[in-house]
Formats: C-alpha cells, structure tokens, sequence
C-alpha cells in the first residue's frame, strides 16, 4: 500500500552529457510502496533518472535521498535498489535458478536458504518448474519473469524498471502489466517505471510523473493527468486530445471563458489556481477529449456547442471516431470525436451538419 | 518495353533473374569446396599414403605397412620428445593466456579511438617476417643481449646467465612472445563481447567488482581463453622454426624430428608417419577446444 512517507527524494538534481544538459534541475519525491510511472518520449530523461536512482550514472548536481539521508555518492552495488533491465540482463551462463539467486549469492547468504528464497521467488513468479532452464531457452515473458525474480529476491527498498515490457508483443504486454501490478500488491515494494507507452502507464501506475525534454511536466495520478493537463505537452501527449488556442477571458465561478477563433469556449478551472491566477488576454488551450463531445442536446448550461461538418468516419472496433469541421466564428478547425461503435453503424455519415457539446467541467485549460 | 518483352524479367532494363547467374553460383561454389579440397585435404592425403610407405637404405619401398609407425611407438627418444613437445607447448599455452588476459583485458577496457589504435599496433607483429622476430628476440636472450645485461645492471647476477638461450627455456621464451598476439585476439573478442548490462545487473545486485569478475567476466570470457590457448597450442607445437633457431641441441622438439627426417635422414616416409601423429594431436587440440567452447558457448 502506498503511504505518504517519502522513500526516495531527488533534490534539484540535474544531469548533462558533456555540454548537452539531458535531465534539467528536477525535484521528485516516490512514495513508500507506491507504483509510480516516469513516463515521456525517448530522450526526455526518463532513463536517465532511473539510472542515476540504481547509481549507474552521477547527477551533475543535486542529490539523491534515501529516507532523508543523501546517497549520492554510494555506489551501486551498495543501494537498497534492484533493476529490471530493459533487455532483462540475464547471465546466459547461469540457469534460471542461478541467476534469481546472484544477489543472495553475493550476499554471501547461506545455501539451505538461499535455495529456499529462490523457490519462493520462482514461485511468485509462476516459474518454478523453469529453475534448471538457462535463458537462451526461455520465451520473452519468461525472460521477464526471471529478472523480476532475481530483482525482488534482495527485498530492496525500491524496484527500477526501465521500460521492461517494451520487447514483449502486446497480448503478453498486457498479461505482464496486470502481473507486475500484482506482484507489486503482493510485496507491498515501491515500484518505479520507465515507460514510453501511456495507456501502460495509466494502468499500472498509483502516480504518473510525465517528463518531456529533461523536465518534469505533470506528476499526479493517472486521472489526474488524463483529465486534468497542467501543459500543453501533457495534453497533447495523452490519446489524441483537441486542443483549440484561444486567449483567456472573464472568469465565471468555478469556470473561466476562452476565446477562441471559433468563439467563446467555457472551462472548468478546479483544482489549477493558476488558471485563475493568470491575467485575461493570456494565451492558452481549451482541451475537451474526444469522448467527452456528444452529439446529443445538453442537459445543463454550462455546456459548450458547436456546430460543424463531418468529414469522416472511422470504425475503430469498440469506438468510432469522426473527424468534424468546426466553422463558427471566423477560423475553421477539425476537431475529434469518439463515440461508441453500434452493431447498426454510425449515426453519422461524411457531410452531415451536425452540432457538437461537451459540458464545461469535460473542458480543460492549459496555458500556452 | 511492354511487359511481354522477352521472356526475362527485366527491371530498368537489368535482367532481375539471368540463366548466367547460376552458372557463376555454381562455378565458386565448387571453387569454394574444391580449392580447400586440392589443396589442404589432397596433401594431407597424401602424407598419409607415405606414411605407409617406408625406406630401406635410400631406397623406397611403395608397399603399404606399419613399421613407421611402430618405429615410432618403439623407440624411447621418439615418444620421450613427443611427449617433451606436448609439455612445452602447453607450458607456452599457459605462459601466453598468463600474459595475454591482462592485456586483453586493459585493451576491452579501454574506450574509443585509443582502444582500437592499440589493437591495430598489436597486429604489427603479425605482418613482419616469422625469422626477423626470432633473430631479434634471440639477440634478446642471448649472452650478451638485453636480458642479461639488465640482470647484470641491476646487479641480479654477475656474469651472463646461459639458460636464457639454445635450450628448452629459449623455445618456451620464444613461442610465448611470438603466440601472444594470438591469443589477446580471441580473448579480447570474447570480453568485447560480453553486454556491459550484464556487468551492470551484477553490481545492481550487489556484487563487487571482484565478484563480477569471477561469476561474469571470467565465465563468459572463457571461450576466448579456450580459443586462444588452443590457437597458441597449434601454432606453437607444428612450429620447427623457432627450436631450430634458439634451441640449440637441448631443445629438440618433435617439430624438429619431423623436419630432419625430410632433410638430413631423407626418410620421408618416417616423417610423414610423424607428421600424421602431430596432424592427430592437432586435430584432437581443437576438437577438446571446440567441445569446451560450444559447452561454454552461450548463445547471447
């Protein structure tokens, strides 16, 4: 169970490679025994701030706390951390048994128990019969099951997974998550991901922490930063959004108003002071998600409307998304819509006129 | 063109499959089976057939028997020389990997341009003529060479020592200057090839660097140790060269026996026998290195 504890703490810690700085000054607290995600694309430092937590590389600056005390300058074999390689990093000369019990073998832990915690390791992870194969002669997912062994075997105080399931096909991908999540439940250890995929971070993870260009864009739960976007990276970042550009306007209660090129949009602002913080005439984004727009009439006042054209159709298997013209005001823009796919077929066909609304609290801001 | 143009498929104007090309394929596949054929196995079929032939006062006899071979196997000096080579050229193995692991290892260490700089300059060695490195190691070891005049520098000893050269220990010296660029090759291939993940998930989990060697880099290296010692093995036991040149009398070896027999004893027969008793000894080198390679040989 996460706790509000902190286990670990990055403190203005910031990287560069030579003269190209890689990871800016970033601050980030993991919780004791949550699943916390660092999500973003290659090259936004994600990787690199596992590694400087498993002490496979320094921080330029900034320092690195373990319950409060710093641990920068341990090396690695000495850090309560185990890794779970992208690659899985299995000795190919060492059977499975063996490779699960390298950390307690180095440890210098006795053979009767060593035996017996590399039994109940392989058994968490359903491999006990594998224990005599060597990793040549293992699937992917096993190869995956064997790292993750040889990982939480040492009881360490935080587990690191640098993208581990990215070689793995995506029916095995999506066995692997609910498995690791599992696991996680099980062990009650903190877990810290790097992944590259969204939909895997928002469902495994208790905190997602989006980094993009060496910073830390948003970390918050999943909701959090699926519903609620703190920029325009995150917004854009997460499925295909609709973000229309506007300039901020009269606040309104819990909402404030944007105008935009296709008129005035209202937004929920709860939660972001900063929305209503910054001053009228401010550039920014309203961000409505696709299958937040429906078709149907709106029920209460807060909504926002638009008429447009369709353009297309596209059957998706379990939604549907139409692409529509939007042309009130002076600026025309296509925006997306999802809808649930029907066994008759969409409702809606290429050049119909139809009306768009999403009520105000399914229409974020995000500043420019 | 149109499409039915010809009966040749043709792809801006090149046929994409001519009747020619299977001829070529043909023609260098038996190149590349026959040329290895006529003339690695067809000698060596040959020296077999004299091996069971045998010379009576100069003269030949072409009727097949065993008297060379039980010549050999019934004469002491014989085996005791056979069996001296084999144990020299194990030593020399040995010497070699001793020497050769820790340059290998100080070379994969290394990063960038330095690294390869240093490999290509232990390559040099290879490229010069076999007798201009003897010569030059053999004035090393000699009475009044570099060896001793830094032991008699260093006031170590006080006269030129004499066991340096024109015996067994010369031969061992030799070989194992020469056979060293063989093997920091194979032993540096094989810790290149070791993932440097590998080396990070053995700290990650806790080991010292001396553990990570012992349980990661030394097993996995291992194949290159293997290769190399048994490269070094073979070069080291067919050389005559070497014996001739610094060995002097005590330091015969059964390279040398074989190669009288071609020369002064003109008993070509006897020495092909022998030659096919070194062939085996060779052979049987790289099948135990071969089977405890492919054992150790991982697939990564």
């Amino acid at each position: 169970m996460a706790t509000d504890r902190t286990l670990l703490e990055l403190k203005a810690v910031s990287k560069s490679f030579g003269q190209t700085p890689v990871l800016e000054t970033i601050d980030l607290a993991v919780r004791d025994g949550e699943f916390i995600t660092i999500l973003g694309p290659s090259g936004s430092g994600k990787t690199t701030i596992l590694r400087m937590i498993g002490g496979f590389i320094e921080p330029t600056q900034g320092s690195i706390l373990l319950d409060g005390q710093d641990i920068t300058a341990v090396p690695i074999n000495k850090r309560p951390f185990n890794t779970v390689f992208q690659d899985y990093a299995l000795f190919p000369h060492m059977n499975v048994a063996d490779n699960v019990g390298y950390g307690l073998k180095v440890r210098g832990v006795a053979r009767a128990e060593l035996k017996t915690r590399v039994g109940q390791a392989l058994e968490l992870v359903q491999l006990g019969q594998f224990a005599l194969r060597y990793p040549a002669q293992l699937s992917g997912g096993q190869r995956q099951r064997v790292a993750l062994a040889r990982a939480i075997i040492c009881q360490p105080r935080l587990i690191l997974l640098d993208e581990p399931l990215a070689a793995l096909d995506v029916e095995l991908r999506r066995q692997m998550q609910s498995f690791l999540k599992d696991i996680q439940r099980e062990i009650k250890t903190t877990f810290l991901f790097v992944t590259h995929d969204q939909e895997e971070a928002i469902a495994m993870a208790d905190r997602i922490c989006v980094m993009n260009s060496g910073r830390i864009q948003q970390l918050g739960s999943p909701h959090e930063v699926y519903y609620r976007p703190r920029t325009e990276f995150v917004a854009r970042f997460f499925g295909d959004n609709n973000l229309v550009e506007g300039k901020l306007a009269a606040i309104e209660g819990r909402y404030r108003r944007i105008e935009t090129a296709l008129g005035s949009l209202l937004c929920a602002t709860e939660g972001q002071p900063e929305l209503t913080e910054a001053p009228a005439g401010r550039r920014a984004f309203a961000v409505f998600r696709p299958e937040a727009i429906s078709l149907e009439a709106p029920r209460d006042g807060n909504a926002n409307h638009m008429p447009g054209t369709v353009a297309t159709v596209s059957f998706g298997g379990a939604s549907t998304v139409a692409a529509v013209h939007l042309s009130s005001g002076s600026g025309v823009r296509q925006v997306r819509v999802k809808m649930p796919s029907q066994v008759g077929g969409a409702r809606i066909g290429a050049g119909d006129r139809i009306t768009l609304n999403w009520s105000a609290d399914a229409c974020r801001l995000v500043l420019a | 063109m149109p499409p039915s143009a010809g009966l040749e498929r043709r792809v801006a104007g090149l046929p994409v499959k001519s009747t020619g090309e299977d001829a070529v394929r043909r023609l260098a596949a038996v190149a590349a089976y026959g040329l290895p054929m006529v003339f690695i196995l067809v000698p060596l079929a040959t020296f077999l057939v004299y091996s069971f032939f045998w010379v009576d006062h100069t003269e030949m006899h072409y009727d097949v028997s065993l008297l060379n071979y039980r010549r050999f196997f019934a004469e002491e000096t014989f085996l005791r020389v056979f069996r001296q080579t084999c144990l020299l050229c194990l030593e020399v193995s040995f010497l070699t990997i001793l020497f050769a692991y820790p340059v290998a290892y100080f070379l994969a260490g290394l990063t960038g341009r330095k690294k390869y700089v240093l490999v290509m300059m232990l390559l040099v060695p290879l490229l010069m003529s076999y007798i201009i490195k003897i010569y030059a190691i053999r004035s090393i070891l000699g009475g009044n060479g570099f060896l001793n005049r830094a032991l008699l520098a260093t006031h170590l000893i006080d006269e030129p020592l004499t066991i340096f050269v024109f015996n067994l220990n010369a031969v061992l010296l030799t070989l194992t200057v020469l056979l060293i660029p063989f093997a920091i090759l194979p032993i540096f291939l094989s810790l290149e090839r070791i993932p440097r993940n590998l080396l990070e998930a053995s700290a990650d989990l806790g080991a010292s660097n001396w553990q990570t060697f012992t349980r990661v880099i030394a097993p996995l290296s291992l194949p290159g140790v293997i290769a190399a010692s048994t490269f070094v093995f073979v070069l080291a036991i067919g050389d005559f060269l070497t014996p001739q040149m610094v060995g002097g009398q005590s330091g015969f070896t059964f390279g040398r026996i074989i190669y009288s027999q071609f020369g002064a004893a003109f008993n070509w027969p006897f020495g092909a026998a022998l030659s096919v008793i070194l062939a085996i000894i060779v052979i049987l080198a790289i099948a135990i290195g071969a089977r405890f390679g492919s054992k150790q040989g991982i697939a990564l």
